[in-house]
């Protein structure tokens, strides 16, 4: 077991165990629901990761990986520059914005993300 | 897959604003992750002279109370949104691929959304001063009924609203980015138990930032709901519950302290090992320790609501005092990694043991108001203005400046001038001690915190003169450390790839590094192997 699912494996038991203790000692539902969610949500995440993490070898990993055996390996592209994130956020922001000042900087916004994304997936492609 | 960095075909490296803006390397957005939050603090730090002016003296005029309520929160969400948290995630972005090996962020585009997201959140917010009833008043933690539509009838507070969600998003995406890198993007042989001590903070940091940052982005949402569109979720006249805010802020607000700490136990990790001579102490301990801090942090968010009588208090006294447990842990390593080491009092060095001197009184101070009988008595007075500014000034803002001195030279190829360094840490330390320490005073003599004036009563007029003039000398200090970065760019003496003889794998690269970051990766077998490295007959650890 890699320690990346041991971390949210035992994240979530913690939790748990503190959403109990919490019920037993306080009675008091707002933070016993606080906790019992959070104990959710890592379970959740731990489960994502048993299973993702089911066949994963990472060089990264091994005591004795060596540069030499890891060479060749494509580990993805990276793109140097990208004006996307730029733009996402400017549109992300007009969105947030918008809904306090203007609805249409929010409309805006929301049309310039639906052109961003559309330019992302085709980019990705 | 493997975390090998292969080689990439850049063009020659662009220096024009273009390319700063349409940057995904997550070197650049680190510097501009720092550079911005450092921005930010400087603004923060303004509003608190301003702020220390007005209380120079009783009765002072200087401020409006309404002016000083939006000075107030301004200064406090600043500081906490804008500086101190996200200048821990500019030196993570920085340093967290080049700490284990790898080419870049697992994510880089979504990296530099984060980073634009979190500029626009910090302008949104500061924004709200240009409107007609000024910026938001109700605090840093924008209690309900304070910042309910009611009270804060002006734009500034939907402003406040909008900014804070902008930046706990970014917060939440940059941590996404940091679990994946460290997990899947390691170089061979950097397993997990050898990754350098302020990664594993990091990953502890995002741990607790999915944990909490969500809470808070749904506490806005909902407040907003409440403002906007006529919600009564917080409104006791519809069948809310005020009280249901504080518990919803606080879960996230406490961890966000350790949000704002953890990273920097990770500096000082980093630090004192390389100007003591010896390996770290107690690695493990190190590691376990901060996520025991983590873990913990979940379930101590009510002990900010003893005051309130509705929740256990001995439950959440007894969780913030196991706390301690973990933090002394970390303490007792790293005197025992100084204990009879080559201890060398350059800059970086002697901020770490400023912010051990500090740190260690905000702590004492936390133990203490953790105590719901000594809670009680201090609650919303100067005592608790004087600990939170003991741990995240005394503690936060000394291992910033450590680590600013410490990895300069490899973000910028040149050192900050020592002797400058120096100037800047004495007037920061006693500057800083002239201004908090008074604080602790003014709490037990009975002020409270956020009133714009004070009664001339008891040693209050002097402590707060006091306290006053040592925030001019930290102002004097701050100067100082602007006017060595000046000087030490237009000397530009070029340092060495490792200045420092330091440790982990950032200093075996160039400084500063290329874009691919390493040229060549040396055998990792340690969590030291740049040392290893340079002393090939060395002892292992």
């Amino acid at each position: 077991m890699t320690i990346g699912r041991r971390l949210f494996i035992s994240s979530a038991a913690f939790a748990l165990v503190i959403a109990c203790g919490y019920w037993v000692v306080a009675r008091e539902i707002t933070g016993t629901f606080l906790l019992g969610f959070l104990a959710f949500a890592l379970s959740f995440i731990a489960g994502y990761m048993v299973v993702a993490e089911k066949k994963a070898d990472l060089w990264g990993d091994r005591d004795d990986a060596s540069m030499a055996e890891a060479a060749d390996q494509v580990i993805g592209t990276y793109s140097i520059r990208s004006p996307l994130p730029f733009w996402s956020a400017l549109a992300i922001t007009s969105i947030t914005l918008g809904l306090v000042i203007s609805p249409t900087l929010a409309v805006l916004g929301l049309l310039a993300a639906l052109v961003l994304g559309t330019f992302f997936i085709i980019q990705s492609r | 897959m493997s975390a090998v960095a292969s080689p990439r075909v850049a063009p020659a490296a662009r220096t024009d604003l273009l390319s700063w803006i349409t940057t995904t390397d997550h070197k650049r957005i680190g510097i501009l992750y720092l550079s911005t939050s450092l921005f930010y603090f400087f603004v923060a730090g303004m509003l608190a002279l301003v702020i220390r002016t007005q209380l120079a003296r009783p009765g002072n005029s200087l401020v409006t109370p309404h002016a000083y309520a939006q000075l107030f929160t301004l200064h406090g969400t600043a500081m906490i949104f804008l500086f101190v948290a996200p200048f821990a995630l500019g030196l993570a972005n920085f340093l967290i691929p080049l700490q284990i090996g790898a080419p870049d962020m697992a994510f880089p585009r979504l990296n530099a959304t984060s980073y634009w997201l979190f500029l626009s959140g910090g302008l949104v917010v500061f924004s709200g001063a240009a409107s007609n009833e000024g910026a938001a008043a109700a605090g840093w933690t924008s209690y309900v009924p304070l910042s309910a539509i009611k009270v804060s009838t002006g734009l500034g507070q939907d402003l406040w609203i909008v900014g804070v969600f902008l930046v706990s998003v970014a917060t939440i995406l940059t941590a996404v980015n940091f679990v994946t890198t460290v997990f899947i993007y390691r170089a061979p042989g950097m397993t997990m138990w050898r990754i350098p001590i302020f990664t594993w903070e990091m990953v502890a940091t995002s741990l607790l930032i999915f944990m909490a940052f969500p809470t808070l982005a749904a506490d806005l949402l909902l407040l907003f709901v409440d403002r906007r569109l006529g919600g009564h979720v917080f409104d006791p006249a519809g069948g809310g519950n005020v009280v249901l805010w504080q518990h919803l802020f606080w879960f996230f607000g406490h961890p966000e302290v350790y949000v704002m700490i953890l990273p920097y136990f990770g500096v000082i990790s980093e630090i004192i090992p390389v100007f003591s001579g010896k390996p770290i102490f107690g690695y493990t301990g190190l590691v376990l320790a901060a996520f025991a801090i983590a873990g913990l942090s979940m379930g101590v968010w009510a002990h900010h609501m003893f005051t309130t009588g509705a929740v256990n208090n001995p439950f959440f006294s007894f969780l913030s005092f196991l706390i301690a447990v973990p933090t002394g842990v970390k303490f007792f390593n790293w005197i025992a990694t100084m204990w009879r080491g080559s201890i060398s009092f350059q800059t970086p060095m002697l901020f770490a043991i400023g912010f051990l001197l500090n740190f260690l009184l905000g702590g004492v101070t936390g133990v203490m108001v953790a105590s719901p009988a000594v809670d009680y008595m201090a609650h919303d007075s100067y005592f608790v203005v004087a600990h939170f500014h003991y741990v995240l000034g005394g503690g936060s803002l000394f291992a910033i400046f450590a680590a600013l001195f410490f990895w300069w030279p490899k973000m910028f190829g040149v050192k900050l001038d020592e002797t400058l360094g120096k100037w800047c840490f004495w007037f920061l330390f006693v500057g800083f001690n002239v201004t908090f320490l008074p604080m602790h005073l003014m709490g037990l003599e009975g002020m409270p915190r956020r009133v714009f004036t004070y009664a001339n009563t008891g040693r209050l007029p002097e402590l707060n003169l006091i306290a006053t003039c040592g925030s001019y000398v930290m102002l004097v200090g701050t100067l100082l450390f602007a006017w060595n970065v000046i000087v030490s760019t237009v000397r530009r003496r070029p340092v060495g790839d490792d200045p420092w003889g330091a440790n982990s794998l950032e200093w075996a690269t160039s400084s500063p590094p290329p874009e691919h970051n390493f040229d060549k990766l040396p055998p990792i077998r340690s969590e030291r192997p740049v040392w290893d490295l340079h002393h090939p007959a060395g002892p292992r650890t």
